[in-house]
């Protein structure tokens, strides 16, 4: 499938309804069975999928609505780290883990979450995963020497489900490190991590760097100079970044260091709920294009849209792809 | 019969607690009381914050079903506080005459039933805010010299002392991180004459000027408040640091309105004696259904009778007058000593007339913004069986509107009087009581700790340790991870 130009897609995922988060906790109160869930969770999930269609998006996600939040669903599905089930009283909460020896190799399970997305569209698929830097921070580490040694370790076992997943037709992955802007002293042996998750994996390889958007709202406040230069060594394809809340004051670093990636650019605010109009999301385009070249540029929201009330999602999206065919428009695209 | 005490003074309950049970069972034994009503009868022994409040000695409240039929419950409500021995029989006796509930017989009403949240005393409360010189003047005792104690916690030195390098070292580990902003914003919302702002930069600018750290010049203070007067009156107070100040009018139940600019941007939000005075209103949770407790602001006939006569004013005048009153102040009378006297008079008089009406559904009650349904049915889940609180819409609705405010590393710091578990509901009430001529509330500090949770934030509180006696507590935010 080609794409157009100024490609538009979520960042993964999209809004959680409260009716889930419900029974997401009630899952966890044992009110309800694995099964009903997983069948609310397929519902959820086509639900949000033909959202994004209806919305116009080029890129589809499963919109991340399976995950409890963007940490859990991974650790739990890590074999070697131990998780006190009894430390999540909201569905949304962190689980309280410790890894107490070497990870073993695993398949994660995420391929089917991949296949039932595959399944349910005929636009592009993208699939997004936590990295390993991310995940790192979320897990008492009593048996690596350092962090960096967790991170390398999971990334390891993380990038044999990222070949299965090419396997199964993943043309478009991207990896989630929002907690790079909160480590930034770390972000040296976090590229090399990175390079290893990828290490061999065939195909378009994003990485999403944000200041976080736990329970929608930043985590780190700063500038993405950080990133610079070390950023320059990883080896992805594209850097997702958002610059809708923060203005596009770092824009200027794509002049200064001319990084070889396409540049996916968060145009959407999403700690707010008022909606962008079109000319608003057409006119951050074109500032964005003021600094990267306009076929290195794909449209996104800032982050997830996961804590944003669904209507408004949607009405979000429909304002991007609308700002976004303002200017294919202006470029005769 | 069923008889609740809810409160812990044991000289008190002990004395009630005889008298109730004897004087109900008299009634009984006199046929003033059916066995029915005996059977079905609920009692409560409350022990009033606030001397001065809206509650008769002894009131008797019907449960009224939302299609306007009356459940067959009877509650009776007794403040120990203002029962006099011996006067009980008389004043039930009164109360469970079958004409009297629903009757204007003895009371001049000034509204229909409502929510707390809109009755006319809100209304009373604002003007209190907007005249407060000319109460002060009439009084002649400032607003501090009213406050239980005489003097205001908002204003101890060491705890805005402690404030302020609590404030400095956030600063300083920032700047160790690299993420010391350019602009340091701090807010302070409901500011009063800014004594306390005033005190806290000279210390913070003293303690900066030690430490040679050089971030005073960076602090953008911004005092905010409802009233541009107050705001006015606030600038002598912070003359020496007057150009790092902004001097903001705000909504206090939405600070982001104004201040959207400012969205993620605060470093630190302070307010003392704020919350505990914004528009309140109360449920009660009952054998798990939820009642909206409603209000009937009135004055006594024969109070209303004394107070027309001392102002001149014919008795089916009251109410005309009081709205006027209301609209242009003092001056509402020809002569405004007069008027200003029947205001305190009038503000002294008023009562509630309360009922509760079913909620049915929880999805039928207006819950203050930022409390959802499924909150709220989780918090009651847990609550005990038979519960009256708070839902404290006005505070409930400024905090959650002031979070999206604050800086990734900001939090919040609430100076006030708080309610921090809802158990402790059951032994005691919090309010509505006049303090002056404001309303007093104390804070569901147990709601405002789910809404946080959900919205990611910790609340905690903490006592004031500054003066002792003091029921202040402190709140204040960490992040939730």
């Amino acid at each position: 499938m080609t794409l157009p130009i100024l490609p538009t897609t979520m960042v993964g995922s999209y809004s959680m309804p409260g009716w889930l988060e419900r029974l997401k906790t009630d899952y966890f109160a044992r009110r309800i069975s694995r099964h009903d869930l997983d069948e609310i969770h397929d519902c959820a999930v086509r639900s949000a999928i033909k959202d994004q269609e209806m919305a116009g998006l080029d890129i589809v996600t499963d919109g991340e609505l399976r995950r409890d939040n963007m940490i859990d669903y991974f650790i739990e599905r890590l074999p070697g780290i131990h998780i006190d089930r009894s430390s999540k009283k909201f569905y949304y909460d962190f689980y309280d883990s410790e890894v107490l020896g070497k990870i073993p190799m695993a398949a994660l399970g995420l391929v089917d979450d991949f296949k039932f997305l595959l399944a349910n569209t005929e636009r592009e698929a993208k699939f997004c995963i936590t990295g390993p830097h991310s995940l790192c921070k979320r897990v008492r580490n009593k048996y690596y020497p350092s962090d960096e040694a967790l991170a390398t370790d999971i990334a390891r076992v993380m990038n044999m489900e990222l070949k299965e997943l090419v396997k199964a037709g993943a043309k478009l992955i991207q990896i989630d490190e929002p907690y790079y802007s909160g480590f930034p002293e770390d972000l040296s042996w976090g590229v090399k991590v990175l390079n290893k998750l990828v290490d061999g994996v065939n195909a378009t390889i994003a990485v999403h760097i944000c200041y976080g958007n736990r329970y929608g709202k930043p985590s780190w406040e700063g500038s993405y100079r950080y990133l610079f230069p070390s950023i320059l060594e990883a080896k992805v394809q594209q850097l997702s970044l958002e610059f809708a809340r923060r203005g596009g004051e770092d824009l200027d670093l794509f002049r200064e260091f001319s990084p070889p990636f396409e540049l996916g650019a968060g145009v959407i605010d999403v700690k707010d709920q008022a909606v962008e109009s079109p000319d608003i999301v057409a006119e951050r385009i074109r500032k964005v294009a003021k600094f990267v070249p306009i076929e290195k540029i794909s449209v996104l929201p800032d982050c997830g849209l996961f804590h944003l009330p669904r209507d408004i999602a949607f009405a979000k999206l429909r304002a991007m792809v609308d700002g976004t065919k303002i200017v294919r428009k202006e470029l005769g695209r | 019969m069923i008889l609740h005490l809810n409160h812990t003074r044991h000289e008190s309950a002990a004395a009630s607690t005889s008298e109730v049970v004897s004087t109900f069972l008299t009634l009984l034994e006199e046929g003033h009381l059916s066995a029915a009503q005996f059977a079905r009868l609920q009692i409560y022994l409350d022990w009033l914050q606030y001397k001065q409040n809206f509650r008769e000695p002894l009131t008797v409240m019907q449960s009224t079903a939302s299609e306007g039929g009356q459940s067959p419950s009877m509650e009776v409500r007794i403040d120990s506080r203002q029962v006099s021995p011996g006067c009980l029989r008389a004043l039930v006796q009164k109360a469970i005459q079958p004409s009297v509930p629903d009757s204007s017989q003895g009371r001049i009403y000034l509204e229909d039933f409502r929510s707390m949240r809109s009755s006319i005393v809100w209304d009373f409360n604002q003007l209190y805010w907007q005249r407060l010189k000319d109460w002060e003047r009439a009084t002649g005792k400032s607003y501090e010299r009213a406050l239980p104690g005489g003097v205001s916690d908002g204003h101890h030195p060491q705890a805005i002392s402690d404030s302020a390098r609590d404030f400095w070292k956030l600063l300083k580990d920032l700047e160790t991180r690299n993420q010391l902003p350019a602009e340091i914003f701090v807010l302070e919302i409901g500011v009063g004459l800014a004594m306390r702002a005033g005190m806290w930069l000279d210390r913070f600018s003293a303690l900066d000027q030690e430490n040679g750290t050089n971030y005073y010049p960076r602090v953008r203070f911004l005092l905010g408040d409802y009233s541009l007067s107050t705001l006015e009156r606030s600038r002598p107070a912070v003359k020496k640091h007057i150009d790092l100040c902004s001097f903001i009018a705000l909504d206090a139940l939405d600070p982001t309105k104004a201040l959207s600019f400012l969205r993620h941007k605060v470093l630190h939000v302070h307010s003392s004696n704020m919350y505990d005075n914004l528009p309140d209103e109360e449920v009660v949770w009952r054998d798990n259904r939820l009642y909206w407790v409603q209000v009937r602001a009135y004055i006594p006939l024969e109070e209303a009778a004394r107070i027309a006569s001392a102002s001149s004013l014919a008795l089916e005048d009251v109410v005309q007058t009081v709205n006027r009153l209301l609209e242009v102040g003092p001056s509402a009378l020809p002569d405004p000593e007069k008027g200003m006297a029947f205001w305190m008079q009038i503000w002294k008089a008023i009562r509630f007339e309360e009922r509760l009406v079913d909620a049915v559904e929880l999805s039928e009650v207006a819950l203050p913004v930022g409390l959802s349904y499924v909150q709220m049915e989780d918090i009651l889940k847990d609550a005990p069986g038979d519960l009256r609180l708070h839902l404290s819409s006005g505070a409930l609705e400024s905090f959650r509107n002031t979070l999206p405010l604050l800086h990734p590393r900001g939090y919040l710091h609430v100076q006030d009087i708080f309610v921090t578990d809802l158990h402790e509901y059951c032994m005691g009430f919090y309010g509505p009581g006049k303090l002056d001529g404001s309303m007093v509330n104390w804070v569901n500090g147990a709601l405002l700790r789910e809404v946080a949770h959900r919205v990611g934030y910790d609340l905690h509180f903490a006592p004031f340790p500054y003066r002792a006696g003091s029921k202040t507590s402190i709140l204040y935010t960490t992040q939730r991870e």
